[in-house]
């Protein structure tokens, strides 16, 4: 299986502050890879540096194509969609428009539309808060609009930071079953990037741990589940 | 330190200025009574830069109506010098802290707008002063403003300038020397202002005005206290300009004037003791040097040349406001300090890389 | 009675003129958080834009298109090559760059076109019809249905159109837009193309009232001010109930009030910019906002 997005030695920073210091991993095809590690680890600024957020040096491939040099909207025109954390809903505007922001760069009419009614099959609430502004949506359904509207994007490679950041259990439960639908559904590409551990490598089939920008381990989810310095340290026991 | 050693040991910068000063007090016995009138105006936009400067690059906050205060601080003077017939030169300072207080008072509801509020107010107030400057017709004298006779110099000024020219002092190089010593007193005070407490407390507000705030500094205050004094020295230019210029009427005063000011303080320098001086002397001789300029080129047809004379300065100055805040936000003298570090650091060599040491703020001069 | 509607309407059709500027002015502001001073000068060269094609013989109902399009390609050259350099700069320095850009347009068009006032032709007549009783001109009428239908395709461009909507989004949301492949930066520009063309509409409907000349829009840019801090800064329909409520206003003053004489208008509009500053500084229509730290 091809390698759908490749980092190699990746350094990265904000200003003088070094946080990456030569990350390299790569996410097959089809597959759900999580990225795990502690605060501060570089989680984050790793997918920043792969949508462009901030400045990088090393090599950064999508789907065999450098993204060096390349501006945020055009990395998302590749087809990246990138859910930050915080989620990036646009507050001043609707749940409707959020969703149309999601959809507008797309031209198959009809396929949108069939997208809209699975998105809106998967999470209802949506449909229900269409006319009011995103502002008024709790957490959860903040993370449900962004997993939307990302899906609505039909992308190849979904990031994901976070998903479960402050969401009740229920809701994280949810959340992440779509995910793991909108990956196998739509054979979109997920690289997860996850504090909750036991999640992440539930739902993916490879990890990687990052520790002080670098990464510390990594290999397929259940032999890191086994590893036990990654129970120690992520599973909590 | 004896006042030798402190002569000996002063740093370079201490000894441009004493070139300077010494080439401000010598300039009119070489130059023309008229021409020192017109340095006489440059310096007095000088002051009103300086004190504009105290609001807009100390304390980080923008008026665009200075305009006015100098409107106020001329008007004061001439109604006091021309009804109540009054000494113009005591009119000065009057005008000064009159206006002193009206812009301190100007600085309490100012404290609740936002920078960009403030700078819409103040230009709305200096579009609208002339036609309410026309209005009480009796004090103002309306449309045609009011008449300042010629100051004449004292007799100790002249018999000094005799003695050292063999000339007669004319009016318009008294005007220059008491302009002079305005000047002189003013920037000195500025320059003791922004060294020392307040200085620093303003500094703070202006990068910063939630930290500032919570590290103890009267934010409130300081703010209206640069209102207060930018006003003042505003006052005091529009004072000597209605000497220098020998009358103040509505259309003296035009929002044109606040732009000016601004200008000047941005090409100068911001932040900056030197810079409104730069300031001041650029925005006054431009449009005359672009104007003398013009006609004399033959190859440019008359009206064109006279369109140029109208529209040149406003092409310039815009065209100059622009470029500098993109290329050179720090003013003329942002440009020649950062230059001079440059030459310094090579000419210093490897040595003090060594040390370490950082260079102090280029700003504190 | 008669006459104190036919001020209001004449009121309203100069609040329709104040609206455009203001509008324009709003629509920087979403976009930046800058108010561009420069917007009157840049309305008053394309009103100079459109005197010049119907000059040379073009219809006024061509050359108003023409010119808002030519507004439009203006705005967007103003943002790439003056205002993009200085993006990122604290708001002082942006102000000071279009105080630059004002004095820099006026002298230009001072330059080009001279100072001496010309007539600019209206497309409506001076008659007069009788509604409900009093007298409208077909003037006012005819500035009231242009801003009026100019406003209302501003309206549903940014509320009804994607294009509207990646405006309204890289505006507000400039980072969050970027990660959905929203071209933010000609977003920024498109921004700037539109309000010089509404501010354009201002500068054209007032011409035939002030006569052309550099100085033209010195103090509608200040009626606009009012307007635009009346309604809310940021609000769009801000602008324009509070460019009526301007226009109606100074109208009324200006007739009722005996010392409030033809230059003193705008001190009125002078008092109603402190007013609303001091009383209710967010304006009828905008939303208190938190200061960023």
């Amino acid at each position: 299986m091809s390698a759908l997005l490749e980092l190699e030695e990746v350094r990265a920073g904000y200003g003088p502050t070094s946080v990456l210091h030569g990350v390299s991993l790569s996410v097959p095809e089809g597959e759900v890879v999580s990225l795990l590690g502690a605060n501060g680890a570089g989680k984050t600024t790793t997918l920043r540096a792969i949508t462009g957020g901030v400045r990088w040096t090393g090599e950064i491939r999508f789907a065999g194509r450098s993204l060096r040099r390349m501006h945020t909207e055009d990395v998302v025109r590749c087809g990246i969609a990138h859910v930050p954390e915080g989620r990036g809903i646009l507050t001043e505007l609707t749940v409707e428009e959020n969703l149309k922001l999601g959809s507008h760069l797309r031209r198959d009419g009809a396929a949108v539309r069939k997208d809209y009614e699975r998105v809106f099959e998967y999470f209802p609430v949506l449909r229900e808060r269409r006319r009011l502004s995103a502002s008024t949506l709790s957490g959860g359904e903040q993370q449900m609009l962004a997993l939307a509207r990302a899906l609505l994007m039909k992308p190849k490679l979904m990031l994901l930071d976070e998903p479960s950041l402050g969401l009740a259990p229920m809701i994280v439960r949810t959340i992440f079953e779509i995910i793991r639908a909108i990956n196998q559904a739509d054979r979109v590409t997920v690289l997860l990037v996850e504090q909750n551990a036991r999640l992440a490598l539930d739902m993916s089939s490879q990890g990687y741990v990052l520790e002080v920008g670098r990464i510390a381990l990594k290999g397929a989810s259940a032999e890191l589940k086994g590893n036990e310095s990654v129970r120690h340290s992520y599973l909590g026991y | 330190m004896s006042v030798l050693q402190r002569i000996r040991t002063a740093p370079p910068r201490y000894w441009l200025v004493g070139v300077v000063i010494l080439f401000f007090v010598g300039l009119p016995t070489v130059i023309d009574s008229f021409q020192a009138s017109e340095w006489a105006q440059a310096l007095i936009l000088a002051i009103a830069i300086m004190g504009l400067n105290i609001l807009v690059g100390y304390s980080g906050q923008l008026s665009l109506g200075h305009g006015a205060f100098m409107a106020l601080g001329a008007y004061t003077s001439a109604i006091l010098a021309h009804r109540y017939k009054m000494d113009y030169l005591l009119t000065i300072p009057i005008a000064g802290l009159l206006t002193g207080i009206v812009g301190f008072l100007f600085g309490v509801p100012a404290l609740r707008l936002s920078a960009l509020y403030l700078a819409l107010a103040s230009f709305a107030l200096a579009v609208v002063a002339p036609s309410l400057i026309k209005r009480p017709v009796e004090l103002t004298g309306g449309v045609h403003g009011i008449f300042v006779p010629p100051v004449d110099p004292p007799q100790f000024a002249k018999d000094a300038y005799a003695a050292v020219t063999g000339t007669a002092m004319t009016s318009d190089q008294w005007t220059y020397y008491v302009t002079l010593g305005c000047a002189l007193v003013l920037f000195w005070l500025a320059w003791n202002l922004v060294r020392h407490r307040a200085g620093r407390a303003m500094r703070a507000i202006r990068d910063g005005e939630v930290a500032a705030a919570a590290s103890g500094v009267n934010i409130a205050g300081y703010k209206t206290l640069a209102f207060g004094i930018s006003a003042l020295y505003a006052g005091i230019a529009g004072s000597l300009f209605g000497m220098a210029v020998g009358y103040v009427s509505p259309d003296t005063f035009p929002v044109a004037l606040s732009i000016q000011l601004i200008v000047g303080a941005v090409v100068g320098g911001l932040a900056s003791i030197p810079g409104p001086l730069l300031g001041g002397i650029f925005v006054y001789f431009l449009p005359i040097e672009s104007n003398q300029w013009v006609p004399t080129q033959t190859w440019i047809p008359s009206q064109i040349a006279s369109t140029v004379e109208k529209a040149g300065p406003a092409v310039s100055y815009g065209a100059v406001l622009i470029l500098i805040m993109i290329f050179a936000s720090n003013g003329i003298v942002g440009l020649v300090t950062a230059g001079y570090a440059r030459v310094r650091r090579r000419l210093r060599g490897p040595g003090d890389r060594e040390t370490g040491q950082t260079s102090p703020d280029p700003q504190t001069v | 009675m008669q006459e104190f509607l036919q001020q209001v309407v004449s009121g309203i059709a100069t609040g329709g003129i104040f609206a455009s500027l203001a509008l324009a002015l709003v629509l920087i502001y979403n976009a930046m958080g800058l108010v561009n001073f420069a917007q009157g000068e840049m309305a008053m060269l394309a009103t100079f834009a459109a005197y010049t094609l119907i000059n040379r013989g073009v219809s006024y109902w061509i050359a108003f298109p023409l010119t808002l399009v030519i507004a439009f390609a203006g705005g967007i050259a103003i943002q790439r090559i003056v205002i993009r350099p200085v993006e990122r700069a604290p708001i002082l320095t942006m102000v000071i760059v279009t105080l630059g850009l004002a004095t820099l347009v006026n002298g230009l068009a001072g330059f080009f076109f001279g100072y001496v006032p010309r007539s600019f032709p209206s497309p409506f007549s001076a008659q007069t019809v009788n509604i409900l009783g009093a007298l409208a001109s077909y003037q006012d009428l005819g500035v009231i249905a242009v801003t009026g239908v100019v406003l209302l395709a501003i309206y549903l461009l940014l509320q009804h159109t994607t294009v509207g909507l990646t405006m309204r989004a890289a505006a507000h949301h400039p980072e969050a837009s970027r990660l959905l492949g929203v071209r933010v930066s000609w977003m920024l520009a498109l921004g700037w193309g539109l309000a010089s063309a509404v501010g354009a509409v201002s500068g054209i409907m007032v011409a035939p009232i002030l006569l052309l000349e550099p100085n033209m829009m010195q103090t509608i840019i200040i009626y606009a001010f009012a307007a635009a801090v009346l309604g809310g800064i940021e609000s769009p329909l801000g602008a324009v109930v509070g460019g009526v409520i301007v226009g109606v206003t100074i109208n009324l003053a200006g007739a009722y009030l005996p010392f409030v004489g033809g230059d003193l208008q705008l001190a009125v509009a002078l008092a109603i910019i402190v007013a609303v500053l001091v009383l209710k500084p967010n304006g009828l229509f905008g939303r208190p906002t938190a200061r960023r730290v």
